[in-house]
């Protein structure tokens, strides 16, 4: 099994460290798709089949609050896995985003975080995974 | 002795550096220190539970090695991914600086990193610099400060007497 992931950030930086992520930590990959806002996230979801969309919170014209809710409330995206990729720090919106049944990844993260929460919301096994971060010669990791 | 809004930046940017870039400062003295000539700076602004802006400055060496080490070395020679490496750094202190000195309930709203422009740790009319900081790395080092609207980034009045005098 293979994910077509999407990433929704307004940060380009972030979005390229995330997709780096995704393809050092062992995650079967399918398609990876990007969006810098949540209007474009929701264009992204029309055009493509996603099974796990990674979404920051801060975002100019839509957020990552308003996009979730968006996405619960749609028929054929309610039961989408998400992962929150974001600094927000409040207990008040972190639980309203918990609420929508999401998980929380804190930046900064570690390519492991991200990794053993992804595993977790789309109930990928380890195996199913490659069990090592594979970083390519001559290359950092972050 | 730092005051708590310094010590809160110090964790807050070593954390960040460490995890998102893997660069591993050391606390450096700003009394009376020459500072390295700075390569880029940025600031964040951020409103909500406070208003205020944080600032980030780094050395060249440092400049080049965030976009190396976050992104891969093929992207490192950019300029502009250099300093698009910087903000998204900035970014995420900010995002982590500020529940550490107000708390986990304040909620705050971040705008996207800009060019700190001329006399970038210098505060502005209506500003007081709650914070300002120095990390030292093999690569350089960066300087960092916390300004905010009035006399202090807290809204909650509990912990503004934290921050005063910081």
């Amino acid at each position: 099994m293979t994910l077509n992931v999407l990433i929704v950030d307004d940060s380009g930086v972030m979005r390229a460290m995330i997709r780096r992520t995704l393809s050092l930590c062992g995650i079967p990959l399918g398609e990876v798709y990007e969006a810098a806002n949540g209007v474009e996230a929701l264009e992204q979801l029309g055009e493509h089949w996603v099974d796990l969309a990674l979404l920051d919170v801060n975002m100019p014209v839509m957020d990552g609050e308003e996009l979730l809710t968006r996405i619960r409330a749609s028929e054929e995206w309610r039961a989408l896995a998400v992962i929150i990729v974001s600094t927000e720090s409040s207990d008040t919106r972190l639980a309203r985003l918990r609420a929508h049944g999401v998980e929380i990844v804190h930046k900064p993260f570690t390519p492991e975080q991200l990794r053993n929460t992804i595993l977790e919301v789309t109930g990928l096994t380890h195996a199913a995974a490659s069990n090592d971060i594979s970083v390519p010669s001559g290359d950092f990791d972050f | 002795m730092q005051q708590p809004a310094t010590t809160s930046l110090c964790q807050a940017a070593t954390s960040t550096f460490e995890s998102l870039a893997l660069l591993f400062p050391e606390l450096g003295s700003v009394e009376g220190a020459e500072f390295l000539p700075l390569a880029a700076t940025v600031s964040v602004a951020f409103r909500g539970a406070g208003e205020g802006r944080v600032v980030v400055g780094v050395t060249a060496g440092i400049l080049s090695a965030l976009a190396e080490n976050m992104l891969g070395a093929a992207a490192a020679p950019d300029v502009q991914v250099q300093r698009d490496a910087l903000g998204e750094l900035a970014n995420v202190v900010t995002g982590n600086v500020l529940p550490l000195i107000n708390g986990a309930k304040a909620v705050y709203r971040l705008d996207a990193p800009i060019d700190a422009g001329d006399a970038p740790f210098g505060a502005r009319a209506g500003e007081v610099r709650q914070a300002f900081t120095r990390l030292q790395m093999d690569e350089g080092e960066a300087l960092l400060a916390i300004f905010s609207l009035g006399e202090t980034v807290a809204a909650p009045a509990s912990s503004a007497s934290a921050l005063v005098g910081a």
